[in-house]
């Protein structure tokens, strides 16, 4: 009992050492990783299904209405039965359950593991290389930098599903009413936020715990929080860019223009179905959120972009978006895999993912543009799709992921939830976040320095 | 509602003075003493002056103080009655409403009210996966606790009847695992259990269910007290095997206490949360409580599960309920006999 | 065998103690060998995990193979140093410094006020203040969520409309509202076993107080409260044991509030870190600490009172 299973997996079945990305490679191909997981060592792999075997893969999800095309595969597939688990994606709870699930043995099959977290689940050697099933042949399908957010080294690791490119949902009815210009930059959007102050009501929340967001919120002033340096790690979360992002914030928060209860609760969808907060940036998944949650707010939200820091700029920033990744344990890698591309890439699928709110689509074709424009009464005729898709080009995919970026939000959660309460200034949070981070990857036993 | 069940509670529990309640102040004492307002904090029970000054005082008026010492006891109940229930109605309340209606109407009054609607959408949503919960939960803390029934009682018998090297030792092992919270072993247990195998499966949460030091701790002090050796000797010469004696007298006459430890027990397994919360990552395994928290989790995907998962909590708090009200007599019975040596 | 001499022929005494000890050993070891399991094994486990940590090689740590190696003191120092765990159990020892006084001295008051009161109302009473102990920690909390959440809670509406402005999520005030929650589902618990042990007090002795002309107050004082006093003691070192491992409240209320963070108290930070960081040898350090505080502070509180039991008698 020396040994954790994963790692008696690396000992006895003495997976070789694999060959090492240079630098080069590794920029190109996000970041260089070998050899993870025992999977392709010829005496572990899964034999998969004979032929007219009926199987059933587990698939743990929160993409909402992810049944529908679940059922329209189980339907098409009697054969290979997939069934969904819906998976709650509150704090973070659905990695904590796969994570444990990878270190009970007995993870699903597949799963909704969004881009930031891919490499978290490296660590654990929880997911499957997928170049062994073929998953290369597909590799034209997906748009490119989506499909680079799951590769490293040579491995591919997932599949891509969809993106979240931000944008600021507005109430338009309040907005005219009380005379304020949706604002295009940041400084317009403090003075909206002053200006619907004053009319009662907030113009936003900061929630302490929402790390994702503002991770775009330091991807779309130009942040770049990981690197690497040969084999070692660099962190910079405390850089210049992501600086004026906290002090921006804090000071909004600091001179109570906006909220700070957290976000997509209780309290907050009270907020959203009652006007009392005018605005919400989000993402394009977001659309299906209101519409499901402020279902009498109906026609009177529009999109508009994402503020700007200068005037004129088109930087912008994604929130989420999420791979279907197949777990390293699954007995059916094959038919695990198909079951991905298909979900991702079939026509039909992406009709009713689209429909259902899952964001804006990773591959390149099977949907039309005006096909995303699913709630398009919701916002008042407006083709908002068009927001998004704009935004979503002006995203600078040279971002890259950190190693742990579960624990990386938690910690900027607890410690934005310490500054808000005490009133100290966001930059310390930057501050005391690097160096845990620091100190957090190390417990994992890899190489890191600040950047 | 459970003034019947009263004297039931005093005799099954043996207890001097168990038929009626409150012996100990009817109406005329409280008018011969003035109510309980009537003794000085701190005072001694010896000091007559201030007392006798005070009833002298009270019995001009008449009958008023027993009422007025009435109806302080009667308010103060009431006043915590009311803080005891309120949950319990706005669940009522909110478990006939819309999940717009919960966000959207005064939580203590009724909406637009649809009780069964709703109630039959909670335990048919997703297959009736709810259905399972519930039999789920049941299965962990009926079978769980049945279990730790019978193991605590054997071992409690053991430690109480039988004389061996290592008694006092073990007991004390046993009594220090009553003061480990249980949620400190859950994390290694869970470790331990994946690398055999065994987590996420009915077995990681029914195994560690079955241990109740505290059951063992009760039914030893019970079966000293109600088991009597002379009994024991006498079956033994009859030419009773020990077993025998054991599961003929000795669980017989330890009924009071294992009713007690089964209780306890089951409210234990019942409400445990972080075991199932660490052990299982498949819902068709889960507990009620954890199947409530995904849907409570998922929510904001889709919107009706907020109602659904106060439906849900409605129906779960129901039954028990329901137990606690009819069973508390049972309650009363061996949580005496732990705590009077505690 | 040696045993404790007894009455009886010598011959017949031995025979009769190694039957004993058979019987005894087969009664005894099917409850051992599963405490041995789920109680020694996982903290044997626990200590023996928290003293390694891992390495990695390969490029930039997530290729080639981990190993596990000495570790020595080092997760127990970090998790000491980490002072969201720290902070936590702070925070926990305040709340049990609080809630249970207040939580015992609530149950012993309702206890003895049913004891007191007439007939009429006692069995309505005693259950209603019952009930909620059959309410599951994880649904109380997100009952009670529902009614702490600004814009929702019918209590924060009422109390908005006589001008009072309470935020029961806020900084300060979570940790009481978590307090409400425990209070709320436990107390008529504690109440049921002080009223059983109340119904154990020979009712000779009360009958003689009145003759001495003692009043309800000084019976409850001064002969009720010392005849309780174990299953005060009872009550107390079991909330204890409850107050260090809370874990579903402050977990349910957590993404309602922003004043809760991973570290709330010491089990959430030990889930947090083996599952959310997926480090399980800070996450078995953190238990094993927990475990200890656990039962140094009962064994503590027990001494404690045993100790002033004695003092008690002797004065």
């Amino acid at each position: 009992m020396s040994d954790t299973a994963r790692n008696r997996n690396t000992w006895t079945h003495g997976t070789p050492r694999r060959a090492v990305l240079g630098g080069a490679a590794a920029a190109a191909a996000g970041f260089a990783l070998a050899g993870c997981g025992s999977d392709d060592d010829g005496g572990d792999e899964p034999k998969g299904r004979k032929k007219g075997e009926k199987i059933t893969l587990t698939f743990w999800s929160w993409v909402p209405g992810i049944d529908k095309p679940v059922a329209l595969w189980n339907s098409k597939n009697p054969e290979v039965r997939v069934k969904v688990e819906k998976v709650s994606a509150v704090d973070g709870a659905q990695y904590a359950k796969m994570h444990a699930a990878i270190k009970a043995g007995n993870p699903p099959d597949l799963g909704q593991i969004e881009y930031p977290v891919v490499p978290s689940f490296l660590i654990d050697n929880g997911l499957l290389d997928l170049t062994k099933y073929g998953v290369a042949d597909h590799k034209d399908k997906f748009i490119g930098w989506q499909w680079q957010q799951s590769v490293f080294g040579k491995a591919v690791y997932a599949v891509p599903q969809a993106s979240g490119p931000m944008g600021l949902f507005i109430r338009q009815d309040l907005f005219e009413k009380w005379g304020i210009e949706p604002p295009t930059t940041w400084d317009e959007y403090e003075a909206a936020a002053t200006a619907i102050r004053k009319k009662g009501a907030w113009i936003e929340t900061f929630s302490a715990t929402n790390g994702n967001r503002f991770a775009g919120l330091a991807w779309q002033a130009g942040a770049r929080w990981f690197g690497t340096e040969g084999d070692t790690w660099t962190v910079s979360i405390d850089d210049e860019p992501t600086r004026k992002v906290a002090d921006y914030w804090y000071g909004l928060v600091r001179r109570k223009l906006i909220k700070t209860i957290p976000d997509r609760q209780n309290a907050w969808y009270k907020d959203v179905q009652t006007g009392d907060m005018a605005s919400w940036l989000g993402a394009s998944w977001g659309d299906a959120l209101l519409v499901g949650n402020a279902p009498k707010t109906a026609g009177k939200w529009r999109v508009a972009p994402m503020p700007q820091w200068k005037k004129g700029d088109a930087a912008y920033a994604n929130w989420g978006g999420s791979t279907t990744a197949v777990f390293a344990k699954s007995k059916y890698p094959k038919d695990a895999l198909a079951f991905a591309i298909w979900l991702n890439t079939d026509p039909e699928s992406i009709k009713l993912l689209i429909e259902n709110g899952y964001g804006t689509p990773g591959a390149k074709q099977g949907y039309t543009t005006s096909q995303l424009d699913v709630h398009k009464d919701f916002f008042g005729g407006q083709e908002y799709s068009e927001v998004f898709d704009e935004a979503s080009r002006g995203v600078d995919t040279s971002w890259k992921w950190g190693p742990a970026t579960d624990t990386l939000y938690q910690r900027l959660g607890d410690a934005f939830t310490a500054a808000i309460g005490d009133g100290s200034d966001f930059r310390s949070v930057l501050k005391k976040v690097q160096s845990q981070t620091i100190t957090d990857l190390k417990e994992k036993g890899l190489q890191v320095k600040a950047g | 509602m459970s003034e019947a069940n009263d004297p039931a509670g005093g005799v099954v529990a043996g207890e001097p003075g168990g038929p009626t309640d409150g012996p100990t102040d009817g109406p005329t004492d409280g008018a011969a003493r003035g109510g309980p307002e009537a003794a000085p904090p701190g005072d001694r029970p010896g000091d007559r002056p201030g007392v006798g000054r005070r009833r002298a005082a009270k019995g001009r008026e008449g009958l008023r103080p027993p009422l007025r010492h009435r109806i302080i006891t009667a308010s103060l109940l009431t006043v915590a009655a009311l803080y005891f229930l309120t949950p319990v109605y706005w669940l009522v309340v909110s478990s006939t409403k819309s999940s717009s209606d919960l966000f959207g109407t005064f939580g203590f009054w009724f909406h637009d009210p649809h009780p069964l609607d709703y109630l039959h959408r909670v335990l048919t949503y997703d297959d009736g996966i709810y259905v399972r919960w519930f039999a789920n939960s049941l299965m962990y803390a009926g079978v769980g606790a049945l279990a730790a029934t019978l193991l605590s009682a054997a071992a409690g018998y053991a430690l109480a009847k039988y004389r061996f090297p290592g008694r006092e030792g073990i007991f004390n092992v046993i009594l220090a695992g009553v003061l480990i919270p249980g949620t400190a072993l859950a994390l290694p247990l869970y470790l331990l259990f994946s690398e055999v195998g065994l987590a996420n499966t009915y077995w990681a949460v029914l195994i560690p269910s079955v241990v109740s030091p505290f059951g063992v701790y009760l039914c030893r002090i019970y079966a000293a007290a109600a088991v009597p050796d002379s009994l024991l000797e006498a079956a033994r010469i009859d030419g009773a095997g020990e077993a025998r004696i054991f599961s003929t007298l000795g669980l017989r006459l330890m009924t009071p206490a294992l009713v007690t430890v089964f209780l306890f027990q089951f409210v234990h397994i019942w409400n445990n949360f972080f075991l199932p919360l660490v052990m299982l990552s498949d819902s068709d395994l889960y507990p009620i409580q954890l199947g409530l928290t995904s849907w409570q989790g998922y929510a904001d995907r889709q919107p009706e599960l907020y109602q659904y998962t106060v439906g849900g909590a409605f129906l779960s708090v129901l039954p028990l309920m329901v137990l606690m009200g009819v069973l508390q007599r049972y309650w009363r019975t061996g949580l005496t006999e732990g705590s009077v040596k505690a | 065998m040696r045993g404790a001499p007894r009455r009886g022929a010598p011959r017949r005494l031995t025979r009769t103690e190694a039957r004993s000890a058979r019987a005894a050993s087969g009664f005894l070891l099917p409850f051992l060998a599963l405490f041995l399991l789920c109680f020694i094994a996982p903290i044997g486990y626990a200590l023996y995990e928290s003293l390694l940590k891992v390495e990695r090689t390969g490029p930039l740590g997530l290729g080639g193979e981990t190993k596990q190696v000495w570790a020595g003191l080092s997760n127990y120092a970090h998790a000491l140093e980490d002072d969201r765990f720290t902070v936590g159990f702070g925070r926990v020892l305040l709340f049990g410094a609080v809630q249970i006084p207040v939580m015992i001295a609530f149950a012993t008051g309702l206890a003895l006020l049913l004891d007191a009161a007439s007939a009429r109302w006692v069995g309505f009473f005693r259950t209603a203040f019952f009930l909620p102990y059959g309410v599951p920690g994880v649904i109380a909390s997100i009952l009670w969520g529902f009614l702490y959440v600004p814009g929702i809670s019918p209590l924060v509406e009422m109390a908005d409309s006589i001008g009072w402005n309470v935020d029961f999520l806020g900084r300060g005030a979570v940790l009481w509202s978590i307090a409400n929650i425990v209070t709320w589902q436990f107390t008529g618990y504690n109440m049921l076993v002080l009223i059983a042990q109340l119904k154990a007090v020979p009712g000779e002795l009360y009958e003689a107080a009145r003759i001495d002309g003692a009043s309800a107050w000084q019976v409850a004082r001064h002969i009720k409260l010392p005849l309780i006093r174990p299953a005060l003691v009872l009550t107390t070192v079991f909330s204890l044991i409850g107050t260090l491992q809370l874990f579903a409240e402050p977990k349910v209320l957590k993404p309602l509030s922003n004043s809760i963070d991973s570290g709330y108290t010491p089990n959430l930070a030990a889930y947090n870190e083996a599952f959310t960081s997926n480090n399980q040898h800070i996450a078995a350090a953190e238990a094993v600490l927990l475990a200890l505080v656990a039962c140094v502070l009962s064994f503590g509180f027990l001494r404690l009172v045993g100790q002033r039991g004695k003092d008690g008698e002797s004065g």
